[in-house]
């Protein structure tokens, strides 16, 4: 169980820094495209990695 | 660039760096300590990094810069500096009526509660017809709905010079009318050359001088 645990940690921490690193990418631009590449992909990446990480710690049986 | 974006990307940054080490060592997680890092790098900083930069971007998007980025957009930046008294959103431009850097924004925003929520999904629209759709001539681009007069009264209304002028008083109810939007500021007649950018070829445009924004 841990192992897995530990698996659904690695994927959403993954998920969280590709959802950051285009959020970086976006931040010095003032352009319509950099709003979009924020909002539409940046924001869901890192939501989705925290939803992931949240629903791994609920749905993790403790021995 | 100012330093907001820079404190902003050396936040998220870090953020992101504690994400990094948490996705590579998950077994960090195995004692109380990790568990407190693994909760703070894939759940409070990642808040905090997209909450600050959705703020940093939704303020970003109603600059002049901002709506003037796309090519199609760029007859109505000139349109803000043609020399005729009669284009209403060149003299409000030009003697700074609306803030210069949010002059597009000012205006061309909803005064209602889910006003700026609404003119940023139109701009997402925008944004899709500028690069996968079929792209309007200029003076083809019209407003959603017809211009409200509530958006001209946000600064206006109970402005003296707005009250008193003897032109707002041809008739008794003039004023009342237009408090309600019963009589369009624009389309009624009075105020009706906006961008009017299918005419600019004809038209002579100001050049501030120095200390310009």
């Amino acid at each position: 169980m841990t192992a897995t645990l530990e698996r659904r940690i690695r994927w959403s921490g993954l998920l969280i820094v590709v959802g950051l690193l285009l959020q970086i990418l976006t931040l010095p631009l003032t352009h319509p495209l950099a709003f979009v590449g924020f909002a539409l992909l940046g924001c869901p990446l890192v939501a989705a990695g925290m939803l992931f990480f949240l629903y791994s710690l609920v749905s993790h049986d403790t021995p | 660039m100012n330093n907001t974006p820079l404190l902003l990307i050396l936040f998220a940054a870090i953020a992101a760096a504690l994400a990094l080490l948490t996705a590579l060592r998950p077994e960090l997680t195995r004692v109380r300590g990790g568990k407190i890092l693994a909760f703070m790098a894939l759940c409070i900083l990642p808040t905090l990094a997209m909450w600050a930069g959705v703020n940093e971007h939704l303020e970003r998007s109603t600059s002049t810069k901002f709506c003037l980025s796309c090519h199609v957009m760029a007859d109505f930046g000139k349109s803000l500096y043609v020399d005729d008294k009669s284009y209403i959103p060149a003299v409000h431009f030009q003697n700074h009526f609306v803030p210069t850097d949010h002059a597009c924004f000012t205006c061309h925003t909803d005064y209602t509660l889910f006003g700026d929520y609404k003119a940023k999904w139109r701009g997402v629209h925008h944004v899709l017809v500028e690069y996968l759709g079929t792209i309007p001539k200029p003076e083809e681009i019209k407003l959603y709905t017809a211009y409200n007069n509530r958006e001209c009264l946000h600064c206006h209304a109970g402005m003296r010079k707005y009250e008193e002028a003897s032109s707002h008083h041809k008739n008794p109810e003039m004023l009342a009318k237009a408090a309600t939007n019963q009589l369009s500021c624009i389309s009624g007649g009075c105020h009706d050359t906006v961008h009017d950018v299918a005419n600019l070829k004809d038209a002579t445009f100001w050049t501030p001088k120095g200390n310009g924004k």
